[in-house]
């Protein structure tokens, strides 16, 4: 029960992600206020915390029923579910692309009922963001797609021009910066989608489904890709049909049916499960029959 | 480095969707034209038909029996309209004087060396400062005993109630006409600008999802709208100028005798051009802030 707190080394790193981003800072004469919020600090408390949300479209459908679970600072979780589970409508309640009916809702201890529209774009530049469709601009060029992520938040042209060569290299993609989206296959684009997301080195990154047009192989690039931003101590929840790859990974799984929660079970970081509330396998053959 | 980054953005944007930024160019250009070719000639109008208001006067005929006391009388109850501000001027024409002019209005002068006496009265030639005033004119001097009872005052009333009728409905016409226009250029480029947005509303999708604040997405469209305005109203106002040299110039040469004579003033066409200019900047970018408004909503 003890194992939620990160492990030394991710500790480590995010210390010195957090002087890094200091250090920028002061660099691009940024006032603390913008920078301030431009990143999540949820302090000691968790990174994500529903409290009894529901959320309904019209007056029927519910997407999202009586949830309540929280997720800490540096974990990595896996959202998993049939489709129609509510785990879209999960993604969209944390970036706020939409708001919760009922129940309360705090990422990186803001609390979204009471934030204003205005200050949802800070929100999601503190929040990276991958998704199954990459959703990039088409129009631009690989580095102006990651480049753009900082132009929002008003990066210097030159702190820009040192950022994203690192993170395209952080994807393996240092070669493709003059390319279009077109012309680059899906995995690549993919990782094109994570260079954006992570270039502005955000404490909660949501990836949604983003191995789903992906061949298995691939699939594993872009896993481990996460991953170590994960290690970095960046938050990372990550929806997904992928059973191979959730198996694989032994790590906390958040499972909805129905927009209710069937299923929180945490494993070890180092393969062991921790404590099966349903076993592995019930869960799977649960998720077949679906 | 914001506005510069706003700029590269709007030439970007027009690059990559030239034919758009084309139509919403061409829209601002026929609009822009159209207005560009109303304004003056309703000006022209507006001071050809002001110029004929000034020319409605009173004519106040004096009897021939008239004694001179009489008539002093006449002149001192016009002279007094004159300081009150209804009367602009007026002058006294003789019976000879009056023979005189006719004689110059007739082709053929001759008819009038038949004529026993001279038949034309004296009068007050009265100019008025309004033409509205003429009934005052006509209440204070009609019981004057100068007054000639059978030629009385002469005022061209139905005449003059026409052209102020005529005035007065070029002038509201010609004013809703640039109103009508005015909302249909905005809606014509509103549209076109629509379609840009339409074509490229997943990229705003994008933007916003990446934290980009409204404004930050704004600006750049707007930027562009205000670029295709400019360039819309520059080629309108070359336009303009080509019709003016080779069309309106020569007319004015040819008919120098009929119109400026009348020394009808309208707008000066380096003010129309600014005018313009400014105008299509406005209706660009109006017309993509105001579109971009429905699709900021995500």
């Amino acid at each position: 029960m003890s194992t939620d707190a990160p492990p030394e080394s991710t500790t480590q790193r995010r210390a010195d992600t957090g002087s890094a981003r200091r250090a920028r800072d002061s660099q691009n004469g940024q006032s603390k206020r913008e920078s301030r919020q431009n990143q999540l600090r949820p302090g000691d408390g968790p990174m994500v915390v529903f409290d009894d949300v529901t959320k309904q479209y019209g007056s029927d459908a519910v997407a999202i029923r009586d949830l309540s679970l929280s997720i800490e600072s540096g974990e990595f979780v896996f959202l998993v579910g049939p489709s129609g589970s509510g785990k879209s409508t999960f993604i969209k309640l944390l970036i706020k692309e939409v708001s919760p009916s009922k129940g309360g809702l705090w990422v990186g201890g803001r609390d979204l009922n009471r934030m204003r529209r205005s200050k949802v774009p800070y929100l999601r530049r503190a929040i990276g963001c991958v998704f199954q469709d990459y959703k990039l601009l088409t129009s631009r060029t690989v580095f102006e797609n990651v480049a753009y992520a900082l132009q929002v938040t008003g990066e210097s042209p030159s702190s820009i021009r040192r950022k994203v060569p690192e993170m395209l290299s952080l994807v393996g993609l240092s070669e493709k910066g003059s390319r279009y989206p077109g012309e680059l296959s899906g995995g690549e684009q993919q990782r094109v989608s994570i260079a954006r997301a992570f270039v502005n080195q955000p404490r909660l990154l949501i990836a949604d489904e983003p191995t789903g047009n992906l061949d298995p192989e691939t699939s594993i690039g872009i896993m481990q890709l996460l991953y170590r931003i994960n290690r970095t101590g960046t938050t990372v929840i990550m929806a997904t049909h992928d059973r191979e790859l959730v198996d694989k990974m032994q790590m906390r799984v958040i499972e909805l049916g129905d927009g209710v929660l069937v299923r929180d079970a945490r494993n070890a970081r180092y393969g062991r499960p921790q404590r099966a509330v349903p076993t592995g396998d019930e869960a799977g053959s649960a998720e077949d029959a679906s | 480095m914001r506005p510069r980054f706003f700029l590269a953005e709007a030439v970007r944007s027009i690059r990559s969707n030239m034919a758009l930024a084309l139509a919403a160019t061409v829209t601002v250009l026929i609009a822009i034209f159209v207005l560009g070719a109303f304004i003056p000639s309703f000006l022209y109008v507006q001071s050809a038909v002001d110029r004929q208001k000034e020319k409605i006067d009173v004519s106040v005929y004096i009897s021939d029996s008239a004694e001179v006391d009489q008539v002093n009388a006449l002149q001192a109850q016009i002279s007094g309209l004159e300081e009150q501000g209804v009367v602009r001027e007026f002058t006294y024409v003789s019976k000879d004087d009056a023979l005189a002019a006719m004689r110059e209005r007739l082709d053929d002068p001759t008819i009038l060396e038949e004529l026993p006496s001279n038949p034309f009265p004296a009068s007050f030639e009265v100019k008025l400062t309004d033409p509205e005033n003429a009934d005052e004119v006509i209440v204070a001097v009609e019981e004057q005993p100068a007054l000639d009872p059978d030629e009385g005052i002469g005022f061209a009333g139905d005449t003059a109630d026409r052209l102020l009728s005529v005035a007065q409905f070029i002038q509201w016409s010609g004013l809703a006409l640039i109103l009508i226009l005015t909302v249909a250029a905005v809606l014509l480029i509103g549209n076109t600008i629509r379609l840009s947005i339409f074509a490229r509303r997943r990229e705003v999708e994008v933007m916003k999802l990446v934290g980009a604040t409204n404004w930050f997405i704004r600006w750049p469209f707007v930027i562009e709208g205000i670029i295709c305005g400019l360039v819309g109203a520059l080629l309108s106002v070359g336009l303009l100028l080509a019709v003016k040299l080779a069309v309106v110039d020569r007319l004015v040469d040819d008919a120098s005798s009929q119109l400026t004579e009348e020394q009808t003033t309208s707008i000066g066409f380096v003010t129309l051009a600014v005018i313009l200019l400014a105008a299509g900047a406005a209706l660009g970018a109006l017309g993509s802030g105001l579109t971009l408004r429905r699709f900021l909503r995500v």
